[in-house]
């Protein structure tokens, strides 16, 4: 046992509930307590569904336990008559699976016409990424049938989900990417896809599957099952996505060469840009201007989901030039894999695999890399340690749930995190000038006054600033140290006055950082005092 | 007996939190306290997702985490967790809360608590699971446990002690009014600090200020044999009008606020303008329903159905008599509701926050009942933020430009959204 304070991943009925809450015709009944239904509002609130979620509570009280009552087969029928589905998931909670209940026998019980599969998602060994992914590799296995290939190039689209990270967002890029090409989209999935499309997925020429997380084994299972070769790799970057397209192309020429189809050409990468005439993407132009220079050798610690975090570092230093101070992942399963992505961009003191973000944090405190990657938890621990954070992987907050076209695949992609990347760090001549001169009338309150994040929980309400009782509504924030995460000073030593005064000289947004190293160096060589000297000598020897 | 008010009672298939959400507002009102669940990943995830608590950088709770590893010894070991919550937080109490999975796994919370428990710090058990508390429910919960270390009063000890969570600007306003009509405070249940709680003895009046909190009114009578203000909730100007008058009435005053009432409703008439004669459909959860449409009638609309999880025919009797008339539904079924909605054309839904957006979605006005949780609605004060929540909706509602439900505006947002909309309004 462990205190839980905050955690990366979601359950896995929340999985369950972000297949269902994908696809058409299909809903999901969490055979639970009611508290359990709070999943519902994540997709509600975050993604600001129209519709109601394809997902019902089968109430579990314990009225119901003590009576040895079991509502799941009405539940059942009521859900058939109000929504007519195709296929219901029955799923338990952490509690009900203890119960150990038959909910085959119940949910046979029901006498519903339409499909009911039990999935079997033991909530103390999955979580939600390994839920959803099994639940949708389960159902594609269940569903796909041999069929024809389509008789023009074709691929499916497999692994943008519901609060997938702006998935909605990369199958527009993808979408945009294979219309250049002449290439059509059979089945996209789970995104959009009834129980019928998962039927058609063998006819497509070649699975595109760019998540590690969600839809790879499906598509490994289409690839063994039914010969349709799996496009697994992720374009993030302009690199990435060239790589990618000749991957695909190639890929689909196999398959017209087999069938006797003409084959598909890449076009000129012009035809790739938003208008059809411009560079497809301005990151190569962008990374060798006199105006990128000033970014040489900054620093950026990446850490999220297994496929943003390579992809992102991956980009970061190869396209933009940043060195990687840092990088690794929450999802633990994926940890070899990312790893073994990483090699060449961090070693193995620089990689970390962990589900506590505390850890975290205390690595992004000690490394002070000028950029932070992460999801929305760094991004939070970034402001308590004045820190410079994007966020490039879920879980997100209701500010990841913008309304413009911001993908991270493809050439679109590229450029939108470039800019991300280049408005998130402190930047150009502006910089030098500060730099020089440590003032440019930039000047905050030495110590860093954390703000309350802007916006409101992922419910996304609003915040009354009249009323101190402050619950989702409020997000009204309390400030403090997370005691938890480790300090990185165990015993700091004391800053004396004249070197006080010569810190303060040292612009505001760098001083954190020149703080921690010279109290590091201090520390290193038992200074119990920073004085003048000590700060000059530790400036010289580490540069701080 | 109190008079038998009709209800029905549906089957509970409506969507809602578990008890745990308490927690968001207890543990800031409560100042040094600390709450501690013992939970699962699932109570994790609820309360990081429904409290907002990533914008909480040291949140006095914490879930300790029962892994599959726990899942075989019925009685976990909390001792380490305890000593290390009392390290970091330094907390004067802590609130061990239970969840779905050890009530299933029948842990003996009682003597769990007890045996992490010291005289300096003492751990309460504080019943909340999902099987059987729903959202504000749990501070119920809380408010027992902490009734035993409230000082006991002596008989002569004549005072009212006011009861529920509110912030402090509002007990400050509850205070104020009391001292301006001669009603003594002993302080309020609970207070900002564990070492404040009020004395109550046999002279105390307990005055109610939430709706949700039966169970420790009962204790009170039956533990402390205090009295129990019967009169309505302290909200809107009807509502304040007969809390005051019924709790000056216990200490021998007789007040008329008749005309305070009258100066209430008409500082806001531009919002009860506005309200009168609109069909408001209340499908909440939060347990302030029955106030909150009592309220809403009084001001002049007409409400097609108040459901609210649990009614209690004494505790709400005032409450109950007051709307007569009215539709009432315990553990209404959602799918029913939406019938109804269509059926009566509601022009206003108070909604779950997991519903407000699909109802809107359908072409409904729909306001989220958690948001009267979180505003200082109570007393006098309160009057202008309780009304202006209810025409908020309305009014941006007819200020935008007029949507109708073309798909075409939310095409592409929601995957798997049918087709087409089938609306609940018509337009």
């Amino acid at each position: 046992m462990r205190l839980a304070y905050w955690m990366y991943e979601g359950t896995a009925h929340h999985g369950v509930g972000r297949i269902m809450n994908s696809m058409r015709g299909v809903h999901a009944v969490f055979h639970a307590p009611q508290g359990d239904d709070y999943v519902t509002t994540i997709f509600t609130m975050l993604e600001r569904t129209p519709a109601f979620p394809a997902m019902t509570t089968s109430v579990v009280s314990g009225t119901d336990l003590a009576r040895g009552t079991i509502r799941l087969p009405e539940t059942l029928r009521q859900v058939e008559a109000s929504r007519h589905p195709e296929l219901i998931v029955v799923v338990a909670s952490c509690s009900t699976i203890l119960l150990q209940e038959n909910l085959e026998i119940a949910a046979r019980s029901s006498g519903v016409a339409c499909d009911v599969l039990v999935y079997d998602a033991n909530p103390y060994r999955m979580a939600e990424t390994s839920a959803a992914d099994g639940l949708f590799t389960e159902l594609v296995k269940k569903y796909a049938s041999a069929q024809p290939l389509t008789t023009q190039p074709s691929v499916n689209i497999l692994g943008p989900s519901s609060l997938g990270f702006h998935a909605r967002h990369d199958l527009i890029a993808l979408r945009r990417m294979l219309q250049v090409l002449g290439v059509a989209v059979n089945v996209v999935a789970p995104w959009g896809a009834s129980v019928d499309d998962l039927r058609r997925l063998p006819a497509a020429w070649l699975t595109i599957a760019p998540y590690r997380e969600l839809g790879g084994r499906a598509a490994e299972y289409l690839e063994a099952q039914f010969g349709t070769t799996a496009l697994r790799e992720a374009p993030i970057g302009v690199q990435p996505t060239l790589r990618w397209l000749d991957a695909l192309v190639a890929g689909l020429n196999t398959v017209a060469a087999r069938l006797g189809a003409p084959a598909v050409t890449l076009p000129p990468l012009t035809a790739f840009s938003l208008d059809g005439m411009s560079a497809p993407s301005n990151v190569p132009w962008f990374a060798r201007t006199a105006d990128m220079e000033s970014f040489a050798g900054k620093s950026a610690f990446v850490f999220g989901d297994a496929t943003h975090t390579v992809g992102v570092v991956k980009f970061l230093a190869d396209e933009l030039g940043m060195p990687i101070a840092g990088a690794g992942t929450y999802l633990l399963k994926e940890a070899d894999w990312v790893r073994e992505q990483l090699e060449g961009y961090v070693s193995d003191e620089q990689f970390l695999a962990t589900d506590e973000f505390q850890t975290v944090a205390a690595r992004m405190a000690e490394l002070r890399p000028e950029l932070v990657c992460g999801t929305q938890m760094e991004r939070h621990s970034a402001r308590r340690y004045d820190l410079n954070c994007m966020v490039i992987a879920p879980p997100t907050h209701i500010e990841n749930h913008l309304l413009a076209y911001r993908p991270f695949l493809g050439f679109d992609g590229a450029d939108v995190i470039a800019d991300e990347v280049y408005t998130t760090c402190t930047l150009g001549m502006e910089k030098h000038l500060i730099d020089l001169f440590g003032d440019a009338g930039l000047e905050h309150p030495d110590e860093p006054v954390e703000q309350p994040v802007a916006a409101a929980p992922p419910n996304g309400a609003e915040p009354h600033p009249q009323a101190t009782l402050a619950g989702p509504a409020l997000a009204v924030a309390e400030m403090a140290t997370p005691t938890t995460v480790a300090a990185p000073t165990v015993l700091a030593p004391v800053w004396r006055h004249d070197a006080e005064a010569m810190l303060k000289k040292v612009p505001f947004f760098v001083r954190g950082r020149v703080r921690t190293n010279v109290e590091k160096y201090a520390r290193e060589r038992g200074y119990a005092e920073i004085t003048a000297e000590v700060l000059l000598a530790a400036k010289e020897a580490i540069g701080a | 007996m109190p008079p038998k008010a009709s209800f029905t009672r549906e089957d509970g298939l409506y969507h809602s939190f578990c008890g745990l959400v308490s927690v968001g507002w207890l543990y800031q009102k409560i100042k040094d306290s600390f709450f501690l669940i013992l939970g699962t990943h699932t109570c994790a995830h609820l309360l990081q997702n429904t409290l907002g608590v990533m914008i909480f950088a040291r949140p006095r709770f914490a879930v300790s985490l029962l892994e599959e590893g726990d899942l075989s010894s019925s009685q976990p070991q909390i001792a380490d967790q305890i000593d290390e919550i009392k390290r970091e937080h330094r907390p004067s109490v802590i609130f061990l809360l239970s969840s779905c999975t050890p009530e299933v796994m029948k842990v003996e919370f009682e003597g769990l608590a007890h045996s992490v428990s010291t005289p300096e710090v003492p751990v309460l058990f504080v019943p909340a699971s999902g099987l059987d508390y729903t959202f504000a429910q749990s501070e119920d919960s809380v408010l027992q446990a902490l009734l035993p270390f409230c000082p006991v009063a002596p008989p002569d000890d004549r005072r009212v002690v006011f009861l529920g969570s509110v912030n402090d600007a509002i007990a400050d306003d509850f205070a104020l009014e009391a001292a301006r009509l001669g009603i003594p405070v002993a302080g309020f249940l609970p207070a900002n600090h564990f070492h404040e709680l009020p004395p109550i003895g046999p002279g105390t009046v307990i005055a109610p200020l939430q709706p949700f909190l039966p169970k420790v009114a009962n204790q009170l009578v039956n533990e402390r044999e205090c009295r129990v203000l019967s009169s309505l909730f302290p909200f809107g100007p009807d509502g304040c009008r007969a809390f005051w008058e019924d709790l000056a009435a216990e200490f021998g005053l007789t007040v008329d606020l008749s005309e305070r009432e009258a100066a209430a409703w008409e500082r806001i008439s531009a919002h009860t303008e506005l309200l009168r004669g609109k069909k408001v459909f209340f499908a909440a959860d939060t347990l302030l329903e029955l106030p909150l449409a009592r309220f809403l009638r009084a001001a002049g609309a007409e409400v097609l159905e108040c459901s609210t999880p649990y009614i209690n025919r004494r505790f709400h009797s005032r409450e109950l008599k007051a709307l007569e008339g009215v539709r009432l539904v315990e553990q209404a079924n959602f799918e029913r509701q939406l019938r109804s909605i269509a059926d009566e054309q509601a022009d206003l839904v108070i909604s779950n926050i997991i519903t407000a957006n699909p109802l809107i979605g359908r072409g409904v006005v729909a306001k989220w009942g958690t948001e009267f949780i979180f505003s200082p609605i109570h007393g006098w004060a309160g009057v202008n933020t309780l009304v202006g929540l209810f025409t908020r909706a309305l009014r941006r509602h007819a200020q935008l430009d007029p949507l109708g439900l073309d798909p075409v505006w939310t095409a592409g947002v929601m995957p798997s959204a049918p087709r087409e909309v089938i609306p609940l309004q018509r337009q």
